[in-house]
């Protein structure tokens, strides 16, 4: 009872670049291969070939307040984003109408929510750095 | 307002729970006392009002408002006949008494106490009095919460154990009954397109709508509910533990009320519900309620524990009563119902007398007590009427129902005329030697304890807080007269219970006749040209026509 | 095909949830705020954002706003009115979990504070947090009812789960909480990729993600001679995924680790939101594929596959939950397993599909959470040396020295294995009811085995508290400082006692509300006859 309905033609774009995904690493892995000059010795064995000898655990912590800070960051940061188009489209609205006053109420809600958070991480001392 | 009739034996019951945890412990056995005796004075203003004596039909009909589920065809409805109105009598006539006999026994814990002993009192009349099997259900499930916790709680050593197993193999066995149950009303409800928990409406709509094979799936659902309640023979391990466990008004209960409720179920739900697994099944039955009788009371003849012995009596007895039950004549199952009251007074009252024995030695070790008509002549009386009330002594209550069984099953032959059935007097003549069994444990035991020289345990009063008088109070005696003055009165004149009972038996049994015909012919058994009817009539005749056919007008 | 629904009529129902947001907001600065009393106010105001989204509940759901002149969803929703009930229940058993959550973070710092040994630090309280994170998750369960695409109902069954790895992680300070947060993130991680994965081929093989096309788009496969495998395949991954949410077989593992792990008044919640979760999100995806009648080409009940799938995993679910039950020494890792097997219980009345077997599993989940949350608000209303209480030795002899919690662990036992005439009996009664209609007798049949063998372990929770005599290590329980949580306790006992009076209105209450549109004239019908009785 199971049964393809499926028309598979319509897959074939797909299936192309899966094919040409495929050749095209194979042939760069293949070509390197064949064509690559090869050399060994110590210093290939090294993790930097820059000439320098690595310092330190690669494991180090970093103070969580880079994370912290990063992460705000990212907060603010997507916020714009949504920004962008709202003032794309605000734009072109007929000035003092119904409409903008809805518009501009929706992106103060959006906007007050951000200041919540803004405050919220003050708050929290996210901005402190002592 | 018609509801309120049945509907205050629940509730008094339950006001006095209410009451009893408000009160301060000191008045609550007093409290439990009054609602319990109020209860009984109401149903008896009930029996005087009830006008179906006579005929079987239902009495008092009405639903609970409010508490109903209309989408699934779940109403509270309450009704009663002759018989579930004899024994709700029963259930509120034990009841004041059970209460009564505890005021020295119960020391600690008394709120709770008598709070679940009218909590079970309430349950109890519950089963009885419902029309709507989710009703029954749950007040058949409910009455395990309060055994539970009178055994575990007030119950001796062994307790933990007994009352975990009662609850299980009763809580198993009725889950599956339910499911038999639903099994029904889904039947019901594909062939009506709606769903319906109406006990009348569901029996005559499985009598004659389900298939044999189908039939015999639900009697076997439903025995594993009641059978496990009654409890016949290879399901009866818990009931020994229990009783011996319990606190002496628990045993009572237990002896008196619970295990009619398998009866009951037997009576009500397995006969009208699926006569053609019954017939199929009835000599089955029968052996293992045979082999229950006799293994039950070899068992008694080897018992040192007085208690012990008198709870293996009752799965002994009880035998006698689902032997009855499947004879499928008039004659076997009025000696079903009358034994089922009886053996709630009888034996009742045998596990009063053990435990007053026990709250004076502390034990009920048989080597360890003999001559007792010595110290207590009182006592002594009571024992030897009981005993002989449960032996069968014509003249006494036991004899009655013991008898009408064993004549019910012997004539339960496929020659009889007007009710042929499918036992015969094999039957009759093996479970008979129960009977004599009965006899022997029983005065084996009475000739111990009662009679012979006196030995009596030291106890020491200190250990045991207030010693009581060596022979009965007032009190005790109080609780076994109104017992014993029954005995002797229904052994004496056994008609009024017997002619009460006679018009729900044949509503009950309406429709046998020519299913056994049926059956018997098909079979082979009955002689081709006898009076065998149509196979098509069986349909609806009969079971419309019985008071079992619909819901209860009020 | 319809227009799509405006965005002004799907915004209508998210009032409620707009609501707790408020209360999301207002109170993770609360939690930081200087003065105390302030700060001690968190719960109540948790409480009280939670009963204003009740009241305005009611108000939404109006015949007219919830469909146009056709009776179409306006909305576009597969099943319109779902959210009108669970909505109301997932708030009701918000404030009770609410309650059992006051000084479950913070207490230690906040005594500190108090006595003057510390100063209050902001980075070092969660309390904000934690109801903030609270009030987003049952958000997210809201949000599921108003699902009308996959990428909906990938976003609210995320948002539901997402603040709970938190919840657990923060819910104390020990390593084992710390554990059951990472063993439940890492599982949930994986479950979220399996269902998002079957989303994803169920969009494949039907070209739309909204779940009302779907259905149409599935209904003219099956009436084209069957589903599409890859449909198949994506449901079946799909319920694989979302078994999760709900603790089945095969994805339960994590459930006694996990439970034990957090704290009483979290696992109360991991109990009962992530499953409500995502028994709506099953309710909405095998709808897409079957129930009988409900379609345009009428497909019978459900696709075989996926009625055989989902019957497996209802019997083992059910089986290893009460079988897994009776080895715990552990009250709560005995709860987990007895969580799992209502589990299975529920999936009963997914089987047995709409009207019946659905309008069941909504009363079902709204007794499951009432008494569930009274057996954990027992747990954590008692401690012993500091921590709640946890092993079943804790409880022995509860009832010498605090006989109230022992009445209510009795009772919610009781309810759990379905006594009547508790709350938990009506609930496997109707469910019983739906499944037998449905002719699953056999699944009901195991399913009343099952309730037989849960008995025995049940019996223990009413046994211990109430028979047992005190050990050394009970004698040593006392009550939490925090009384909130036994009143919690008491008020869910009492409802476990009270509500099966009101069964019916509240079983009238449900009715319907799981039946899609295409179905809906005849939902009217019912609920006319129902109210005119």
């Amino acid at each position: 009872m199971l049964v393809i309905a499926v028309n598979l033609s319509t897959y074939i774009p797909v299936g192309l670049l899966v094919v040409m995904a495929l050749i095209f690493a194979g042939a760069n892995l293949l070509m390197t291969h064949v064509l690559g000059p090869r050399r060994k010795g110590p210093a290939k064995d090294i993790p930097y070939e820059s000439g320098m000898n690595p310092i330190g655990t690669a494991r180090k912590r970093f103070n969580v307040r880079f994370y912290i800070l990063a992460m705000t960051f990212l907060v603010f940061d997507v916020e714009i984003i949504f920004l962008y188009p709202w003032a794309v489209t605000f734009a072109k609205l007929q000035p003092a109408s119904p409409e903008a006053a809805l518009f501009l109420g929706r992106v103060m809600f959006f906007l007050a929510t951000s200041v919540v958070a803004y405050i919220y991480a003050w708050r929290k001392g996210v901005f402190r750095w002592d | 307002m018609v509801w309120l009739w049945l509907g205050s034996l629940l509730l008094v019951p339950l006001v006095g729970v209410a009451a009893v945890c408000v009160f301060p412990a000191r008045r609550a056995k007093w409290i439990a006392l009054f609602a319990s005796t109020a209860t009984f004075a109401h149903s008896i203003i009930v029996a005087v009002a009830f006008e179906h004596w006579h005929d079987g039909g239902f009495g008092f009909g009405a639903a609970i408002p409010t508490l109903q589920l209309p989408k699934f065809g779940i109403q509270f409805e309450m009704g009663v006949d002759s018989v579930s109105l004899l024994l709700t009598l029963l259930t509120t006539l034990l009841m004041p008494l059970c209460i009564w006999g505890s005021f020295s026994a119960i020391k600690d814990r008394v709120k709770e106490y008598y709070g679940w002993m009218l909590a079970i009192e309430a349950a109890m009349i519950g089963v009885f009095i419902a029309r709507d099997l989710i009703f029954f259900y749950v007040c058949f499930e409910f009455t395990l919460v309060p055994m539970y916790f009178l055994i575990a709680v007030w119950g001796s050593d062994n307790r933990a154990r007994a009352c975990t197993k009662f609850f299980l193999f009763t809580f198993t066995g009725s889950l599956i009954a339910l499911a038999g149950l639903l099994y029904v009303a889904w039947q019901y409800q594909s062939a009506y397109e709606q769903w319906s928990f109406a006990i009348g409406e569901l029996t005559a709509f499985s009598a004659t709508h389900l298939s044999g094979s189908e039939q015999a799936w639900v009697l076997l659902a439903l025995l594993a509910g009641f059978a496990v309640k009654v409890p016949l023979f290879p399901l009866h391990t818990w009931l020994p533990l229990a009783h011996t466990e319990a606190p002496t008004a628990g045993s009572v209960v237990l002896a008196g009320v619970l295990l009619k409720l398998g009866t009951y179920g037997l009576y009500r739900f397995v006969l009208p519900m699926v006569p053609e697994a019954v017939i199929a099944y009835a000599p089955a039955i029968g052996v293992i309620s045979i082999i229950g009788i006799l293994y039950a009371a070899l068992i008694c003849w080897v018992q040192d524990d007085i208690k012990r012995l008198v709870a293996y009596s009752s799965v002994s007895h009880l035998g006698f009563c689902v032997l009855g039950l499947f004879s499928l004549n008039p004659l076997g199952l009025q000696g079903s119902v009358i034994y089922m009251l009886n053996h709630g007074l009888s034996t009742g009252a045998l596990f009063f007398l053990v435990g007053m024995i026990y709250e004076r030695y502390h034990t009920r070790d048989m080597s360890k007590l003999s001559g007792l008509s010595a110290r207590m002549p009182v006592w002594a009386f009571f024992m030897v009427f009981f005993v002989l009330s449960s032996v069968g002594l014509p003249g006494l209550n036991g004899f009655i129902g013991e008898f009408l069984c064993l004549l019910g099953a012997f004539t339960a032959s496929a020659d009889n005329a007007t009710h042929p059935g499918l036992l015969g007097p094999w039957y009759a003549a093996v479970a008979a030697l129960g009977m004599i069994f009965a006899a022997m444990y029983l005065l084996i035991m009475v000739g111990k304890v009662v009679f012979g020289p006196l030995v009596e345990p030291v106890v020491k009063a200190k250990e045991h807080g207030e010693r009581l008088p060596a022979d009965l109070t007032w009190r005790e005696i109080g609780v076994l007269t109104p017992l014993a003055v029954l005995c002797l009165a229904i052994g004496m004149q056994p008609h009024p219970l017997t002619h009460a009972a006679q018009g729900s038996i044949d509503a009950v049994l309406a429709t046998y006749p020519e299913r056994v015909r049926h059956h018997l012919a098909l079979s082979g058994q009955l002689a081709a040209g006898s009076a065998v009817d149509e196979p098509e009539d069986l349909g609806g005749s009969g079971v419309g026509g019985g008071g079992d056919g619909g819901r209860v007008d009020g | 095909m319809a227009e799509p629904a405006s965005m002004i009529d799907k915004l209508w129902f998210l009032i409620p949830e707009i609501v707790l947001f408020g209360g999301v907001v207002v109170v993770s600065v609360m939690g930081l705020a200087r003065r105390r009393i302030v700060r001690d106010a968190v719960p109540l105001v948790v409480c009280v954002f939670l009963v204003a989204a009740m009241a305005v509940i009611p108000f939404l759901y109006g015949h007219d706003r919830v469909f146009d002149e056709l009776g179409r969803s306006r909305a576009g929703l597969l099943m319109p009115l779902l959210g009108r009930y669970v909505k109301l229940v997932v708030c009701a058993v918000g404030i009770l979990l609410a309650m059992m959550s006051v000084w479950l973070t913070d207490r230690k710092l906040e005594a500190a504070v108090a006595s003057g040994r510390a100063r209050f630090d902001p980075i070092r309280v969660s309390r904000g947090e934690y109801f903030a994170f609270f009030l987003l998750s049952l958000i997210g369960v809201m949000l599921v009812c108003n699902a009308n695409d996959l990428i909906w109902l990938f976003l609210a069954l995320e948002l539901t789960s997402l603040p709970t790895y938190i919840m657990v992680a923060i819910s104390r300070p020990s390593a084992k909480a710390l554990e059951a947060a990472v063993k439940y993130f890492f599982l949930g991680a994986l479950s979220a990729g399996m269902f998002l994965y079957g989303f994803a081929l169920l969009y494949g093989a039907s070209g739309t993600i909204v779940l009302t096309e779907m259905r149409d788009v599935f209904a003219e496969q099956a009436a084209a001679g069957g589903l599409n495998s890859i449909a198949l395949i994506g449901m079946l991954i799909s319920l694989l995924g979302v078994s999760f949410k709900i603790v089945a077989v095969p994805m339960h593992f994590y459930a006694a680790d996990v439970y034990e792990g957090a704290a009483a008044p979290v696992t109360a919640f991991l109990a009962f939101v992530p499953k409500t979760a995502g028994i709506l999100a099953i309710m909405l995806l095998v709808s897409t594929v079957g129930y009988g009648g409900r379609t345009a080409a009428g497909i019978e009940g459900l696709p075989q596959p996926i009625m055989v799938a989902l019957w497996m995993i209802c019997v083992l679910t059910m089986t290893l939950g009460n079988v897994g039950a009776l080895l715990q020494r552990s009250a709560k890792r005995l709860l987990a397993y007895s969580s799992i097997a209502h589990s299975g219980y529920l999936l009963i009345g997914i089987i047995a599909g709409p009207a019946l077997g659905f309008d069941a599993v909504l009363f079902y989940l709204l007794a499951y959470g009432v008494m569930n949350t009274a057996a954990f608000a027992v747990l954590a209303g008692l401690q012993r040396r500091g921590e709640e209480i946890e092993s079943l030795d804790d409880l022995a002899g509860l009832r010498a020295r605090h006989p109230a919690m022992a009445v209510v662990m009795a009772l919610a036992a009781l309810s759990l294995v379905g006594f009547p005439p508790l709350l938990g009996f009506w609930g496997k009664l109707s469910v019983f009811i739906a499944g037998v209609e449905a002719g699953r007798i056999a699944l009901v049949v195991i399913a009343l085995i099952n309730s037989a063998i849960s008995a025995y372990y049940y019996l223990w929770l009413v046994g211990l508290p109430i028979l047992a005599m005190p050990n050394a290590q009970s004698q040593t329980v006392v009550k939490s400082k925090v009384v909130w949580p036994r009143v919690a306790a008491v008020l869910a006992a009492v409802a476990v006692v009270v509500l099966p009076f009101f069964a019916q209105r509240l079983l009238s209450g449900s009715q319907g509300v799981g039946t899609p549109p295409a179905q809906q004239p005849l939902a009217d019908s019912q609920r006319a006859r129902a109210d005119s009785q």
